[in-house]
């Protein structure tokens, strides 16, 4: 097992650039997902991994073995599709042990390798039946089976879940990362679900117009984003984002006024001089209603989810900002509150969107 | 009660709205095969009545010689053209289908025109092109028997001429048919099959073939029907000849009811005609449709 190497990797469809130089690595074993909004080329890349998609420029190694130019079967890789991609005249026994037919493997290694993987995704009860007799979810265990059954070094997975419906694709996730485990070898999967990534994820790497925007694990870019675009796609509800002025700086950071009221960054890095344009961004999470200071909003709905509840609020200009609340069943509905979050907890990013340090 | 009402209603639309279908098919297609079963066993000419001659049409049918000989060169026909063509057909459609948009619009055009073409045009462009005289195909002929041959005067080339002049004339369709089939088969499919390691062989044996059968077995079906019908290619290219070697069945109903005022005997004929065509064409169905399942 091995884990798969891009470098420099570029692909264009006549003249239009879908992949623009993306370097990056998924480690022997590990998780690697992809996720960003719908053509950011997160399935384009995965199928350049897989070979089904030709290379414009740059490499694909995968078990420190150039791949660039290597059939799709020689690479050592398994997909499964989004639409599963099963044979509809072939049972579930047949479409699992399909690779090994072609190979004309024998008869009794085929068996017993097509059990094997059966019994892993429990599936033993429907070896005979035809794809179109299995349910959802049934029939991606059987395209995930078929995977398993060629010992790849690398599985690829475009976007497998997003047929099912939420309570099974929940299901399906768990069922995912326990394979992961359970076989661990190197996996790659595209998704534009967030949500899925972080749970599913070693690492993520988040990706728009063909670029890489942030890689890491997924802890790291939720708490250390790179970009507004990053910090605003990696967690739900999603970050809240409001223009600002610097209006003082300090030794430890920088106050901004912002929608008529204040907010306090930490910041590391050299400090903005007052009056710079500013973007800052604060979770859900960290917004906390205070007596005074912070940013004045105006209540509106709340989303009442039990344990939790997150309560839409409009600002002074009229933005949606979103906070969360903790086992307080006190209505906040039609209220004026100063919403304000810990200086540490409030990241600064550019109007371009690059984030302040 | 308001259920039953309702039912009784429901019922009185649903006849009301078959009803038109189904007075004229009566007219026009019931009543006709009754009477022609009638007719087949009356001595009637073409127009008018006849006596009542019980089963002679068919003692008479199974003892004319040109009966077998055009059963036969049915059969020869058949033979020539149902499984030819699909295989022709095919081929045609997995090309095309390897081009992209433009192209592959351009070349079903190309193979789609003929189809177009009445029968009389098309019958008359071979008869010119395989002309003994001046035909512009004699040469190839030439080279291949080292002399020209003319083919619908000839026993042994006519069959195969006709053949050839249907097979260029309807192809197109069977051609329309296999891309409908072959654009249904996902992509996706032959993207796992790539990666599972098939090579392209094993790619149309195991992905496409399995899922073209349906289609490959209603083309099948449609040509023996069609083409047990032969008839106008042959009635304007050979009329049956040299010596019988291109009389068909539908020829000699042609001959019998409009040439020599046979209408009761000419009756029979068809009536022949049409069972044969009724249990081969289902016999062949259902042998095709067990053979898909068992892919």
């Amino acid at each position: 097992m091995s884990g798969v190497k891009l470098t420099n990797v570029r692909k264009s469809f006549g003249g239009h650039d879908v992949i623009r130089d993306v370097s990056l690595e998924v480690p022997k074993g590990d998780f690697g997902v992809f996720v960003g909004p719908s053509g950011c080329g997160k399935s384009t890349l995965l199928r350049m991994i897989a070979g089904l998609e030709e290379t414009s420029g740059g490499k694909i190694e995968i078990g420190g073995r150039n791949v660039t130019a290597v059939e799709p079967a020689q690479r050592g890789v398994a997909m499964v599709f989004q639409s599963y991609a099963l044979y509809p005249h072939l049972s579930v026994a047949e479409n699992m042990g399909f690779s090994l037919r072609l190979s004309r493997a024998p008869r009794a290694e085929r068996e017993e390798k097509v059990r094997e993987a059966a019994r892993i995704l429990q599936l033993t009860d429907h070896l005979d039946k035809k794809p179109s007799a299995l349910s959802g979810g049934q029939r991606q265990r059987v395209a995930i089976g078929r995977a398993i059954v060629r010992e790849p070094d690398v599985f690829l997975f475009d976007e497998p879940l997003s047929n099912l419906d939420a309570e099974l694709r929940v299901q399906m996730r768990l069922e995912l990362t326990r394979l992961h485990r359970q076989i661990g070898a190197t996996m790659i999967y595209v998704t534009h679900d967030q949500v899925e990534a972080m749970t599913l994820a070693d690492d993520i790497f988040v990706l728009k117009g063909g670029h890489v925007m942030q890689s890491g694990r997924p802890l790291s870019l939720y708490d250390d984003p790179d970009n507004r675009f990053v910090a605003g796609f990696i967690g739900s509800p999603a970050m809240n984002f409001v223009d600002a002025v610097v209006s003082d700086s300090d030794d430890s950071g920088f106050t901004a006024r912002a929608e008529e009221g204040e907010l306090r960054v930490a910041l590391q890095g050299p400090k903005p001089g007052a009056g710079t344009q500013l973007v800052l961004g604060v979770r859900p999470e960290h917004l906390e209603p205070l007596e005074t200071g912070g940013l004045p909003v105006k209540v509106e709905v709340a989303e009442e989810l039990g344990g939790n509840s997150y309560v839409h609020s409009r600002s002074a200009s009229g933005k949606d900002i979103v906070f969360e609340r903790r086992g307080n069943r006190e209505s906040l509905e039609g209220r004026d509150l100063q919403l304000s979050a810990p200086a540490d907890k409030v990241f600064a990013f550019t109007p371009e969107g690059e984030r302040l340090r | 009660m308001a259920m039953i009402h309702n039912r009784s209603r429901h019922r009185l639309t649903a006849y009301s709205l078959i009803l038109p279908f189904v007075a004229i098919f009566a007219l026009v297609f019931g009543y006709p095969v009754i009477e022609v079963i009638r007719m087949s066993f009356t001595d009637a000419p073409l127009i008018g009545e006849g006596e009542w001659v019980g089963w002679d049409n068919y003692k008479r049918l199974f003892s004319d010689r040109l009966f077998y000989t055009s059963v036969i060169n049915n059969g020869y026909f058949v033979l020539l053209t149902v499984v030819p063509t699909t295989v022709i057909a095919l081929m045609i459609s997995l090309a095309v289908n390897r081009l992209s948009g433009r192209m592959q619009a351009l070349a079903l055009v190309f193979f789609f025109t003929p189809y177009v073409l009445p029968v009389s045009v098309v019958t008359q462009i071979w008869a010119w092109m395989l002309d003994f005289q001046f035909g512009i195909l004699q040469p190839v002929l030439e080279f291949f028997t080292g002399k020209p041959v003319p083919v619908f005067k000839n026993p042994f080339w006519v069959m195969p001429a006709v053949a050839l002049v249907t097979i260029w004339w309807t192809n197109g369709f069977n051609v329309l048919l296999f891309i409908a089939g072959l654009r249904n088969i996902p992509e996706e499919l032959y993207e796992a099959a790539k990666l599972d390691g098939a090579t392209r062989r094993q790619l149309f044996f195991r992905v496409t073939w399995p899922l073209l059968w349906p289609v490959t077995a209603l083309v099948l079906t449609l040509q023996l029907i069609l083409q047990l019908k032969i008839f106008d290619q042959v009635y304007l290219l050979s009329e049956g000849g040299p010596f019988n070697s291109s009389y068909v069945l539908l020829l000699m109903v042609y001959r019998e009811a409009f040439q020599l005022n046979n209408g009761g005997y000419a009756a029979a004929v068809s009536l022949v005609l049409f069972l044969l065509i009724v249990v081969i064409s289902v016999l062949q169905f259902q042998l095709l449709r067990v053979g898909g399942k068992d892919k």
